[in-house]
């Protein structure tokens, strides 16, 4: 048993877990309680499980928990903003209405939030190869290009 | 065990850590109706429609969400109808304690067949809000109008009542009679504008509860292990394999379904990983690169037709051989395709406390009462003792795991006493879910001199589209035999054997002009037991056959188009769509800027071939589509890029444009993938595309550069379908945009650059 206490938006998160091998991801879903991050594929390919740590955008779902500090700042899609304080990315994927089911627009908001931090002017093509490794299956990828570009220009 | 006094039921359910954002509390009202055993009797106006004291309308949905946005649509038709602002509808979505059966949520008909009571509860609500406005008024019914949740007398707007002073928090009880008349769409002010989807900001701001978000308390995880061989069974559980594992809880065995159950999920992960199962060896399974010839030998399944289509005759006229005697040039064609996953980016989910007193789950089913049911019977219980919750899922576009899964839940569940959550792993979803069958077609047909088709020969062999373990609207209820995991339980009484369903759907030419005609789909048995005839099991994906009916049939009439040194939308125009076929063909040439010429392009210098290519659907009393795909195709690496698509769309009267528009472009996306990329792989064993490693879907880079769409509003028509018919355009409109390109015809799923370089070496 281990104790593996973790910064998750700007908050102290506390879980019990058997071993740090285990992903952060069941840490922030089951232990925090957070929704934004999903498992999709616990295989790190899919992108659903998407989170900031120190502002990388990070594959919870393969991330140990022995890899993360105390000091390292976890930051979920509930973190990046809210509807009070929305984050651009959050009003542009509203404005755009670029959603289908939603399941994988966690790590399309992610890591796109990602990109504008060190490239807050990305070009299409530069949009696409940051979300080249996120996968959608509703065929959203059009409107998500659109409101990350809305997004960079806000 | 006799089922709860309904509302102590719903307390023992009281642990829910859930909520929507529009959706309404449990009223009491609600909780005094009357439910039966497919819920509210739909005949009620309050089955659907509550007013509450704050003037709110709560919409009681049967329909599910999967992700689409036509709930959204459902509630502008509500709202539309009781001439209420959209922002005072709320939304409760299927519970079987609470919502009407509104059968299956699939084929694109949330909004064409499903709003059709919801219109009617709502015109006969608000014809009952002035009814009992003109008492209150003492004013005759005709003098008075309805706008803004109130009723007030015509020319004297002061003098009004509002809903919620006229019934908040009482009960209709009126019958829904089809006598108050719906509004005519002239008079529509929310119906045809494209209203934001009420669902959005949750799902962007992570406060969205997704099936796979619902926590209920005292829950424990489960995770299954799968047979590493579609037909093995378990020899014996090594249960020292997992004794390591902290947080076991319990190792379940029923028949050949395995499963365990932790404290917490990784536990759950790490123990179905470590279990050791001794299996059963297994080997039944077609050589993969033998499928299609192993489908084309199956014998053919005669019980299965449907009655109004004896011996599979989808259509036939005239004189096949005549026609092909008299013809001055015929061509034959095979096609094939492949198994499809769904690709659902959230692997399914459920959850199920299984109790003394009576059984709740949590799903993100199509069929919530046809699913109950089918709970219900694998339990041995009377269909109340369950209730069944919808909760929105990762989109499934079609049958995927979501009720099977269930099934692993009740069973782990009822083993520890607890209630547990059940998600499956990637590889559990791809191994296990129920696939898009592949098939195979033959087609025949000849040319006269004057480049008119005289004779058209077409034959697809394949399964049931059908494996949902719900019966066929209207009739209410299901049978767990369909679901792979019931089978693995050791469920023998065999699932739902409905014919070939909807996996004929569209098979026939949709023009007028095509004399000597045979169309005829070769049903070869039941899609839904993983010891069927292919020993993979089936279920309906996005069209169910449409597409593989559609890319045949598309196909095949591009064939005989360039076979004629025609264009291919003149020769199209020639054989007579019906005229809203017309009207989208046309309307697409016109937006893509269709030059006339023959098939294929002029030959070009240099790696890269251009090409457009076109396709289209539609009968008089469904959507009609006209797709023309422009393509890229690289003669040295054999790739193809989609660069872009342009969709002339009628639904007929069209509810919510933006929302029509969201559909046909991820229709349109998907179906690149599908077309592109995707293909089901197995060993003689078992399934072995598990991961999206190894089923690659489309990405970022391959997308479609642009999706121009043009909607044709026919607000004289109903509304129709919106979703699979646009996608299903795209498979024969790519692979004649490739003919056009580089002059080989690729009829097998997917176009990868190895077949692609394959045909253009064959051509060479």
């Amino acid at each position: 048993m281990a104790t593996k206490t973790l910064r998750v938006n700007g908050k102290t998160v506390t879980a019990n877990v058997d071993d740090l091998a285990t992903p952060l991801l069941y840490v922030l879903r089951n232990d925090a309680g957070l929704h934004g991050p999903r498992f999709g594929c616990g295989l790190g390919q899919c992108g659903a499980c998407t989170v900031h740590v120190n502002g990388e955008a990070v594959r919870s779902c393969v991330r140990p928990l022995s890899s993360i500090a105390a000091s390292d700042e976890i930051v979920t899609l509930e973190g990046l903003g809210t509807q009070e304080k929305p984050h651009k990315l959050q009003t542009a994927f509203v404005e755009e209405q670029a959603v289908q089911c939603g399941y994988c627009i966690n790590g399309m908001i992610m890591q796109a939030a990602a990109l504008l931090t060190k490239n807050p002017k990305p070009s299409i093509p530069e949009i696409k190869n940051a979300l080249q490794n996120n996968l959608c299956r509703c065929g959203t990828h059009l409107r998500i290009i659109r409101a990350v570009k809305r997004a960079s220009e806000a | 065990m006799n089922p709860l006094p309904r509302r102590e039921f719903l307390k023992g359910a009281g642990a829910l850590v859930i909520g929507f954002n529009l959706t309404a509390a449990r009223s009491d009202r609600a909780a005094a109706m009357e439910i039966g055993p497919y819920g509210p009797p739909e005949d009620q106006i309050d089955s659907w429609i509550e007013i509450g004291e704050d003037g709110h309308a709560t919409l009681f949905s049967g329909c599910s969400e999967l992700g689409t946005g036509s709930s959204t649509g459902l509630l502008q038709v509500m709202a539309e109808e009781l001439d209420l602002p959209f922002e005072r509808a709320r939304l409760v979505l299927p519970d079987t304690n609470r919502t009407p059966d509104q059968f299956v949520s699939s084929g694109s008909r949330a909004i064409s067949a499903h709003s059709r009571p919801i219109r009617q509860a709502a015109a006969e609500a608000r014809a009952a809000l002035v009814e009992l406005a003109a008492q209150k008024l003492n004013v005759p019914a005709d003098q008075l109008v309805t706008a803004g949740g109130a009723v007030s007398v015509r020319g004297t707007p002061t003098k009004s009542v509002t809903y919620a002073e006229l019934i908040g928090g009482k009960q209709f009880n009126l019958r829904i009679t089809g006598k108050a008349k719906p509004k005519a769409p002239a008079e529509y002010r929310l119906v045809g504008k494209s209203l934001p989807r009420w669902d959005i900001p949750a799902k962007v701001f992570g406060t969205f509860t997704y099936m796979q978000d619902v926590k209920v308390g005292g829950m424990l995880h489960g995770r299954v292990v799968r047979p590493p061989a579609q037909g093995a069974s378990v020899i014996s559980i090594d249960e020292a394999s997992v004794a390591h594992i902290p947080g076991l809880v319990k190792i379940v065995r029923v028949n050949d379904l395995v499963g365990v159950v932790c404290r917490r999920e990784e536990q759950a992960i790490a123990a179905a990983q470590a279990l050791k199962v001794n299996w059963s060896s297994w080997t039944g399974l077609p050589d993969m690169k033998d499928l299609h010839a192993t489908i084309r030998n199956l014998p053919e399944f005669p019980s299965g037709y449907p009655k109004n289509v004896p011996g599979g005759v989808l259509a036939e006229s005239g004189d096949i051989d005549a026609g092909l005697a008299k013809a001055v040039k015929t061509l034959k064609a095979t096609y094939l395709s492949p198994y499809h996953h769904h690709g659902s980016i959230g692997p399914s989910c459920a959850v199920a406390d299984v109790r003394g007193d009576g059984v709740t789950v949590w799903s993100g089913t199509q069929t919530p009462y046809g699913t109950r049911e089918a709970v219900a019977k694998f339990l041995g219980l009377p269909n109340q003792s369950v209730r069944l919750i919808y909760a929105e899922a990762s989109g499934c576009y079609g049958q995927n795991g979501a009720d099977d899964v269930i099934i692993d839940a009740v069973v782990l569940s009822r083993a520890v006493g607890r209630p547990v959550r059940v998600q499956w792993s990637r590889a559990d979803e791809n191994g296990w879910e129920a696939f898009k069958a592949a098939r195979i077609s033959e087609c025949q047909g000849g040319l006269d001199a004057n480049g008119k088709i005289v004779a058209w020969d077409a034959r697809t062999f394949g399964l049931s589209g059908y494996s949902r373990p719900e019966y066929h609207e209207p009739k209410h209820g299901g049978e767990p035999g369909s679901l792979v995991t019931a089978q693995l339980a050791g469920w023998t009484k065999p699932g739902l054997e409905e014919g070939f369903a909807g996996a004929s759907n569209n098979f026939e030419p949709v023009y007028e002009d095509v004399p000597n005609k045979r169309v005829v789909f070769t049903y070869l048995g039941p899609a839904s037991h993983r010891q069927g005839p292919l020993r993979l099991r089936v279920g309906s994906m996005r069209g169910v056959g449409s597409p593989d009916n559609i890319f045949v049939a598309e196909c095949f009439m591009d064939e005989l188009a360039a076979a004629a040194g025609q264009d291919a939308i003149e020769f199209r125009l020639k054989h007579q769509p019906r005229a809203r076929g017309v009207a989208v063909l046309k309307a697409a040439a016109e937006k893509a800027k269709w030059q006339s010429r023959p098939s294929p392009a002029p030959t070009t210098t240099g790696d890269i071939a251009y090409g457009r290519g076109v396709a289209m659907l539609g009968i008089d009393s469904d959507t009609n589509v006209a797709g023309i795909f422009e393509v890229a195709v690289n003669k040295k690496t054999g790739e193809v890029k989609v660069r872009r698509v342009t969709i002339a769309h009628d639904c007929g009267l069209i509810v919510n444009p933006g929302a029509v528009r969201n559909q046909i472009e991820g229709g349109v996306i998907q179906s690149t993938s599908r077309a592109l990329k995707e293909e089901v792989t197995f060993d003689r064993s078992r399934v072995t595309s598990l991961d999206w490693a190894s089923y690659p879907v489309i990405t970022f880079n391959e997308i479609p550069d642009e999706i121009d769409i043009v909607l044709i509003d026919r607000p004289d028509l109903p509304p129709m379908r919106v979703g699979e018919p646009a996608s299903e355009s795209v498979w024969p409109g790519i692979a004649n945009a490739i003919h056009d390109a580089v002059g080989v015809r690729l009829r097998q799923l997917p176009f990868t650059p190895q077949r692609v370089l394959a045909a253009l070496t064959g051509a060479a």
